[in-house]
């Protein structure tokens, strides 16, 4: 007996060992078919686009002169830069308030399960899951000038018909337009799901206290929704920033460069012009501006957001 | 049922119903204009259904370029591109469920500092290292630049946490290894997940515009977006042949409306589990 416990031990011993290594192996090889390409693609990318930014590499020739901050100081110095600017954020703006509020107000109509409710739903999704160049065609056919929807639907009021995409002033409205019918059915699911989560009970309190429809909407819906609104806020003004089919298709960031974003010159800069060095220096612009949005909703989250 | 609730009953009927339509109307337009003559096009005020519906146009429109060829190589990439992440995010999120080990928060910071960061900051990079890989203008350029999913790393980590231990206790007890007991115990347990993830990652692969656009120069391999886009260019340029335009939309929009329709829940359940970027 005592011998072939001995022995059992003694052939143990590698065993466990062999098991030790093991135990820490095998997590690593079932994360690494999604860690390298995470890292081939995204985190050694983000680097290198930063180190890229201080040079003037023109992707054509193999070498390169290391020029400093040079491309972020001639981007702050130049006029261009600054209307890019002000467009990503009237953009940004323009799409993200009506989604977001559109949203909310497409849920609270929906929340309270009647017949027939489902179809609904289905259809205000629905732009979500179409491609974005493909329908942005079919908007341009809407604001065609001549002969379009859209300025059918101005006649009726007895408004004179817009020029639309071929105006400075109203090429931003039709690309924002287009954006927020696409992603209102997005937000409108995520405020169905948190406005389903508010226990009744919250609502019946406050009607045996009298509170009117809209008190409560105000009192007790609307915080208790709030992490869903800054989540969304965030998502959406990350997705705005981002933005190109719609512009590609609608305008080409024109005319005159009045639907150029931040994202359209980054491409333009890199694809077009392959002057990648200030292309960069942009794209480290989008990632301050998108990390300092993730900070205030870190912040802000966590100060004044009601968790149940 | 009081009078005050019926009113206002109905008059979320009526709403729901006025919004959905103008929601919905750009899709009918589109498929309206495309049955249309050249003259009725161009008429103001529009004309509601055409006298004499041109169902021919798709197939003008079909056969003025590839389209078929175009949607095959959109769905063949969408689908390998779903088949691998599907693999690789559920062998990570079984990682991160099932083990601790060293480098593990290292790894889960890095995948949660991707998520909020924007991917376009990353396209000039990943473009030269492609290039340096030998793969623009091609498929595997395409597949792997987006092997990986961190929607889809969170969205199946979030249905592993729902599996019971003691399940996974007994499985190992009969001698299952961690592989067998990720695609025997795990799959079918949370088999929603990874449907709703499939799908979503699906749609968004096909509709990607910008990043293939990059890499694809040919035009025999040209994805349905980009082929789209071009042949919008090039009917603009003879003077807007909008119903054939419309007609290639609709062969573009319709069989992605159309899927959505069978498989709206895992769309709805996926994105309300996580949240999935726009």
């Amino acid at each position: 007996m005592a011998t072939t416990i001995i022995h059992k031990e003694v052939q143990n011993k590698p065993a466990k060992s062999k098991k030790g290594l093991q135990s820490q192996l095998i997590p690593w090889v079932f994360a690494l078919p999604a860690m390298i390409p995470l890292i081939v693609f995204w985190i050694y990318p983000m680097i290198r686009s930063f180190w890229i930014s201080l040079t003037d590499w023109d992707y054509i020739s193999p070498t390169y002169t290391i020029v400093g901050l040079d491309n972020y100081v001639s981007l702050l110095q130049s006029d261009s830069f600054y209307q890019v600017l002000w467009n990503t954020f009237y953009f940004s703006a323009g799409t993200v308030i009506p989604t977001v509020l559109g949203g909310l107000l497409l849920a609270m109509l929906l929340v309270k399960h009647s017949k027939g409710f489902g179809i609904f739903r289905t259809i205000l999704f629905s732009p979500w899951v179409t491609p974005t160049v493909a329908v942005s065609i079919v908007w341009s056919w809407i604001f065609e000038p001549e002969a379009g929807l859209a300025n059918w639907l101005l006649s009726i009021f007895q408004v004179e018909g817009l020029p639309w995409t071929s105006s400075q002033t109203w090429a931003m409205p039709a690309i924002i337009i287009v954006t927020v019918w696409k992603g209102l059915g997005w937000s409108m699911i995520f405020y169905l799901n948190a406005l389903k989560k508010i226990p009744v009970s919250l609502y019946e309190a406050a009607s045996v206290d009298g509170a009117s429809h809209f008190k409560k909407f105000l009192h007790i819906s609307i915080p208790l929704v709030s992490p869903t609104t800054f989540f969304l806020i965030v998502v959406s003004t990350v997705e705005a920033l981002q933005a190109y089919d719609q512009i590609q298709v609608m305008t080409q960031g024109g005319p005159a460069g009045s639907t150029r974003t931040l994202l359209y010159m980054y491409y333009q800069f890199a694809f077009e012009e392959f002057n990648m060095g200030k292309a960069t220096a942009l794209a480290t612009v989008l990632v301050v501006i998108t990390v300092i949005l993730s900070l205030i909703q870190f912040v802000l989250a966590k100060k004044w957001v009601h968790y149940q | 049922m009081t009078i005050h609730r019926l009113f206002s009953v109905t008059t979320k009927y009526i709403l729901l119903t006025g919004l959905s339509i103008m929601m919905f109307f750009p899709f009918l337009w589109m498929v309206i204009s495309s049955i249309k003559t050249k003259e009725e096009i161009w008429q103001f005020p529009p004309v509601w259904w055409p006298g004499d519906p041109q169902w021919g146009n798709f197939s003008e429109a079909w056969n003025m370029a590839p389209f078929g060829q175009y949607i095959v190589n959109s769905v063949g990439t969408a689908l390998v591109i779903v088949v691998i992440q599907l693999i690789n995010s559920a062998m990570i999120a079984y990682a991160f469920t099932q083990f601790r080990f060293i480098g593990r928060n290292i790894m889960f910071g890095l995948i949660l500092a991707s998520y909020m960061l924007p991917v376009a900051a990353t396209y000039v990079p990943s473009y030269v290292i492609l290039a340096d890989l030998k793969l623009l203008d091609s498929y595997e350029g395409i597949i792997l630049s987006n092997a990986v999913s961190v929607f889809g790393i969170f969205l199946l980590r979030q249905g592993f946490l729902q599996v019971p231990k003691d399940v996974v206790d007994a499985a190992k007890i009969d001698g299952a290894n961690h592989w067998r007991i990720l695609w025997r115990i795990f799959l079918p347990l949370t088999l929603p997940s990874f449907i709703a993830f499939g799908l979503i990652s699906f749609v968004q692969n096909y509709n990607n515009y910008l990043w293939p656009t990059l890499i694809i120069k040919s035009e025999d391999k040209m994805l349905i977006t980009q082929g789209i886009q071009q042949f919008f260019i090039q009917e603009g340029g003879y003077g807007m042949q909008w119903p054939l335009i419309m007609a290639a939309s609709t062969f573009v929009i319709l069989p992605l409306l159309v899927l959505f329709l069978f498989a709206q829940k895992w769309f709805v359940s996926g994105i309300s589990d996580q949240g999935v970027k726009g």
